[in-house]
């Protein structure tokens, strides 16, 4: 009996050594301890046996089961631990392989930075505003002292429609609207409103003129609204848009009949960082170190009249902004066609949402 | 426009202030300039040469052989071209080694590369250097001979320090003096640098004697409002030689090109004192009198650039009698100008209209350094002022010509000075900075305003050079003061006011929203359009329909794209053309406006559509349609807009849509747009595959809806069952009738109807199609068993009939 036992150990201990990956552990262990096992046959196979012989059979069968279970078990863990490391060792992995392409989609570029001066402008207070693209000729010009005979009527170059009214040639005409809305119950300041919009001026299109372009104005209405505070809104706000730390501004006159007094508002070149030192620029900023980039000015009282707001008790400011060109500075852009031609190569460039 | 700094130093003097410093001033307080120039630049290297002896080249009939010296007595043989050269003349030379620096274009001069200078053989004879031509030199167009030099000039002195020739030169942007008359000539430019230096203006032209009796020419304004001013004034013994070098380099300096003296001398006081005038042979005039009056319709006369035009009632002209002689402000007339042979003059000195002349100017094409001027609204006592200093000029020049008699001026000078007052309040409020009273009033004062301290602030007198166009009220001081004072020189200072939350406009925050889920969740990309679109487009877009009415630009870039969009589909097609051309699959939207005429607001504009297009094309494959049509469903649920898609849309605007293939977008039955197949004529006509899907919202529309607040649902406590039903029906049977069916027979269980599978084949009776639908049952008090699917399996068999159906499997 004891030989029987003995030799099974050693069989069973040869097939648990025999066995190295876990399908042949996994038999193993279904041919041992399966319902039909081998060793739980052994151990209910002393009701076989006479009486007498059952006690030391099962005591023996027993500490042979146990002994087994413990040898397959430590088998199967030592597997588990050889099967893990080579898991972690593989080197079949390539991490550069694709999964399947997902479609993405995009914003237009203008949009994108439209979306991040509206988050910005709107964290200040401002109202996000729109005004109708085709205007009358009072909102787009009459109501910004610019009256029939003045040449600027002429010099933009404005897109005249059959019926009398034209394409807006820029989004000032909003400030008047705006205002107008603001005063007719009674106005409560501040007035703080920025319009993104589309404008249109008859150019001929080139790779640096478009007749189709994009201008944020910007207008503040309050009491005792200055130049200084112009000066400051403007440079916090460049300096966010145009991400820069190194930002310097600088304001010269500039002339539009809306405002008065009238500003450029000019940007150190970021290309050649140029100042108006020593530097002689580079041929983005003309050699001069700086970017036009905002025009702007204190509103003409004659403006505020026209939209209800007494220019004795209340000043304000205006501001427009071209974004095309804050966007082809942002990315490097260097053909303002590619804004309206509507090709996908071009526009799937600018997958991300607003900053 | 040009600035000469040797010319605006005989206003100011700027000595020890570099030119890049003026051009960094200029900017900060007065105008834009382009950058700077110089003229003359690389000509120290020419040098006086005194010709000793000239003889004939022995091989060239043309050539002359000189033997000229340079100071130190020493004889160098040069070969020289010209017919003028002669023994004892001074000449300009440059010696070998030295190299004639190049010529930039420009109307006095002719443009040439840098020349390197040589010993060299010509025609066998040696020759060492070059005698120099002025338009070699690049100081004006005169290639008749050699630059001739004054004979005191020291024989090896530097050309550059013997005549008045290198100078620094502004080119100024236009654009940014079109408001200030008195920016176009040098003298106001001078005054602005006096002011910002704080030096000190010379003096204005005085005033020469004239005659209080003699030759006159009769001056009739008939239109006072088109000329307020016009000064005429007849010069004897003048002889319309060449002017000297000081007089023609500060033209050729400013890009004027020099024609004689009195016409040079013209030019030179519009391009001083920004006053246009023009100078008659008086012969030609002969005892006319000069009518200013509007041309008659049909009326043509040749101006001095030889072109003949044809003239409207609007153009403004002079006349000798009748007959026209010159285009006001504008150009004088062929028949009239100043020649070689002119011995006496009438000079006009008028102030036109400028509007009249901007138009004019404009119609005829014909643009002018006068009409330039004049549309700027120039200054009336200017006309005056300006025929004094031509008359001191031309006599320093060309001592010969006389004033013959009195001053024509019928209008006279009949402008009252302008007086505005500046509150001290005003200026500190509008600039954010307070500035002392000295400095305000020395500002003023350099400007050469009248100023006079009141309690409040000032009393200020503008002077008639400011008065025409830019300076008419308070703010337009402030200007004056914060320009001077300098922008960058006031403190920013925070906004302060009150904190309250900025209104909402809810509709461009919708844009937004869908925008920026359609970008992401739909894939789609965002393409801008022009709002004209163009003939081809719509023809194609919309051809086989009545057109409908478009809103026309009069003054389109192209002669096809006049028509303004009523809505952003058709030219998002077009886009949809061009990029399949490169992909395969494309997913575009368009946010935009479009535009009705045959509606109009209370201003008279026409009525307005925001929409947001969609185009899903793909060269191949299964239609796009449907997807489509669920990634509308989904953005607008995103959107918090939950729409209804469940009706054939019918509008009849938009002829690119399929007339049986579309689903109206509906919110609580009101139609907000659509989900469609494009029309297969459409898309014939515009090169594009049949498998394209359109969708349009009419993004007003879709925001009168109002907004859906999610409301929870509590959790289910029991599972949910699925349950798959496929159902043979007639294939004119709609998906939404069956799903509904599926819903009533048991409407206490079924939680959700959803189909998974079409199925249209070979396998099935024709006229059939296969509907399969997976029906999630579930009951809030207990767990289903497999026999609650077998009774609601039992109905759906049972009730089936209802919809002319089957039940399959």
């Amino acid at each position: 009996m004891e030989d029987r036992h003995q030799q099974l150990r050693q069989q069973w201990l040869a097939a648990i050594a025999a066995a190295t990956d876990a399908e042949s552990l996994a038999a193993l262990e279904t041919r041992l301890f399966g319902p039909k096992g081998e060793v739980v046959e052994l151990v209910r196979s002393v009701t076989t046996l006479p009486k007498e012989q059952r006690p030391a059979f099962g005591k023996a069968s027993n500490q042979l089961k146990g002994e087994i279970e413990q040898a397959l078990q430590q088998a199967m863990q030592r597997q588990r631990g050889l099967a893990l490391q080579r898991e972690l060792a593989a080197g079949d992995f390539d991490p550069t392989e694709p999964g399947p392409s997902q479609p993405c989609g995009s914003l237009h570029p203008i949009t994108i930075v439209q979306h991040e001066l509206v988050d910005l402008f709107t964290s200040m207070g401002f109202t996000w505003a729109d005004g109708p693209e085709v205007e009358s000729e009072h909102f787009n010009f009459d109501a910004l002292n610019i009256p029939g005979d003045h040449p600027a009527r002429e010099s933009q170059d404005t897109f005249w429609l059959d019926d009398r009214n034209l394409l807006r040639t820029h989004t000032s005409p909003v400030q008047v609207r705006t205002m107008l809305r603001c005063t007719k119950d009674g106005f409560e300041p501040p007035l703080k409103v920025i319009v993104p919009g589309r404008c249109f001026r008859a150019e001929t299109v080139d790779k640096s003129h478009e007749h189709t372009f994009y201008q944020m104005e910007g207008l503040v209405v309050d009491r005792g609204v200055s130049t200084a505070n112009l000066i400051h809104t403007m440079k916090t706000c460049l300096r966010v848009i145009l991400g820069r730390s190194d930002l310097k501004v600088r304001l010269r006159p500039g002339f539009f009949p809306f405002v008065e007094p009238g500003f450029e508002l000019d940007v150190n070149c970021p290309f050649c960082r140029g100042d108006d030192g020593d530097s002689r620029g580079c041929s983005v900023c003309k050699h001069s170190g700086w970017i036009e980039i905002l025009p702007c000015g204190m509103v003409h009282p004659r403006v505020l009249r026209e939209g209800g707001i007494d220019p004795e008790e209340y000043t304000a400011f205006a501001f427009g902004m071209g974004l095309q060109r804050v966007v082809m500075l942002r990315y490097g852009i260097d053909d303002i066609r590619l804004f309206m031609g509507g090709d996908l190569r071009f526009l799937r460039q600018f997958p991300e949402v607003s900053r | 426009m040009k600035l000469s700094l040797r010319w605006l130093q005989r206003h100011v003097d700027l000595s020890g202030i570099e030119p890049r410093q003026i051009l960094a001033d200029l900017t900060m307080s007065t105008a834009e300039i382009d950058g700077i120039t110089r003229f003359g630049e690389g000509l120290e290297c020419v040098v006086v040469g005194h010709v000793l002896r000239r003889d004939k080249h022995p091989g060239a009939d043309r050539l002359s052989v000189c033997a000229v010296e340079f100071g130190d007595g020493v004889p160098v043989q040069i070969v020289c071209g010209a017919p003028n050269v002669a023994t004892g003349q001074k000449v300009a030379v440059v010696r070998p080694g030295s190299t004639l620096p190049a010529v930039p274009a420009s109307p006095a001069t002719t443009a040439r590369p840098a020349t390197p200078i040589a010993a060299t053989k010509i025609r066998g004879v040696e020759s060492f250097g070059m005698i120099c031509s002025e338009q070699e030199l690049g100081l004006s167009a005169d290639h008749d001979g050699i630059l001739v030099l004054p004979p005191d000039a020291p024989a090896g002195a530097r050309l550059v320090d013997v005549l008045p020739i290198q100078d620094h030169v502004f080119e100024i942007d236009n654009k940014s003096i079109n408001h200030r008359p008195d920016l176009w000539g040098h003298r106001g430019f001078a005054r602005e640098l006096a002011a910002i230096y704080g030096r000190t203006l010379s003096p204005a032209p005085a005033s020469v004697p004239l005659p209080a009796a003699g030759r006159q020419v009769q001056v009739h304004i008939d239109d006072h409002k088109g000329c307020p001013r016009y000064c005429g004034l007849v010069l004897d013994g003048v002889v319309a030689g060449k002017s000297p070098p000081e007089l023609r380099y500060l033209l050729a300096a400013v890009g004027q090109r020099a024609i004689n003296l009195p016409v040079d001398v013209t030019n030179f006081v519009m391009l001083d004192l920004g006053q246009p005038m023009h100078a008659f042979d008086l012969e030609r005039i002969g005892a006319r009198s000069v009518h200013v009056r509007f041309a008659r319709g049909g009326e043509r006369m040749t101006t001095l650039d030889g072109v003949e035009r044809e003239l409207a009632g609007s153009d403004l002209l002079i006349c000798a009698d009748d007959e026209p002689v010159a285009l006001a402000g504008i150009m004088g007339g062929a028949g009239t100008m100043v020649g070689a042979d002119t011995k006496a003059l009438f000079l006009e000195s008028a102030n036109f209209h400028a509007a009249t002349i901007r138009r004019s100017s404009m119609r005829l094409g014909l643009r002018s350094d006068a009409s330039a001027r004049f549309e700027k609204a120039q200054d009336p006592a200017n006309a005056e002022l300006a025929v004094h200093h031509f008359v001191r000029l031309l006599q320093r020049w060309c001592p010969s010509a006389t004033v013959a008699g009195p001053l024509s001026d019928p209008a006279g000078n009949r402008v009252e000075p302008k007086t505005v007052a500046l509150r001290r309040a005003r200026l500190r409020g509008k600039l954010g900075v307070a500035l002392d009273d000295a400095r305000v009033a020395a500002i003023l004062g350099a400007l050469e305003f009248g100023v006079r301290v009141t309690a409040e602030g000032w009393e200020v007198v503008v002077p008639s050079f400011r008065a025409t166009k830019d300076i008419s009220g308070e703010d337009d001081l402030i200007e004056e003061v914060g320009r001077m004072f300098r922008y960058d020189n006031i403190p920013e200072v925070p906004l302060r006011s009150a904190v309250v939350p900025p209104a909402r406009d809810e509709e461009l925050f919708l844009v937004r929203r869908l925008l920026e889920v359609a970008a992401g969740d739909l894939a789609t990309s965002e393409v801008y359009n022009y709002s004209f679109v163009p003939d081809a487009v719509l023809q194609a877009a919309t051809g086989h329909a009545t057109a409908a009415p478009y809103l026309r630009v009069q003054n389109p870039t192209a002669p096809d794209t006049t028509r303004i969009r009523r809505h952003v589909l058709p030219s998002l097609l077009a886009s949809a053309r061009g990029n399949l051309r490169e992909f395969a699959t494309i997913r575009l939207m368009e946010h935009g406006k479009g535009y009705h005429g045959e509606v109009r607001d209370q201003h008279g504009l026409p009525g307005e559509v925001r929409e947001l297009g969609f185009v899903f094309a793909t060269r191949q494959g299964p239609h796009p349609y449907p997807e489509l049509r669920e990634a509308i469903a989904r953005l607008l649920r995103r959107v918090g807009c939950p729409v209804e898609l469940a009706r054939a849309w019918a509008g009849s605007d938009q002829p690119w849509v399929h007339p049986h293939r579309s689903v109206a977008i509906e919110r609580g039955g009101v139609e907000v747009g659509y989900v469609a197949h494009l029309h297969p004529a459409v898309a014939a006509a515009m090169d594009l595959p049949t498998t394209t899907a359109i969708a349009c919202i009419d993004v007003r529309a879709l925001l009168r809806g109002g907004s859906v607040a999610t409301k929870f649902e509590p959790l289910p406590v029991y599972p949910r069952l699925p349950v798959d039903v496929a159902l043979l029906v007639d294939a004119a049977t709609q998906v939404g009738a069956v799903a509904a069916f599926l819903q009533r027979i048991e409407p206490q269980l079924v939680r959700q109807v959803q189909l998974f599978e079409v199925y249209r084949g070979e396998r099935l009776p024709p006229g059939k199609k296969s509907l399969n639908f997976t029906v999630t049952l579930g009951a809030h008090d207990r767990t289903l068993q497999d026999a609650d699917e077998a009774r609601y399996l039992g109905l759906v068999r049972e009730r089936v009939a209802e919809i002319g159906g089957e039940l399959r499997g």
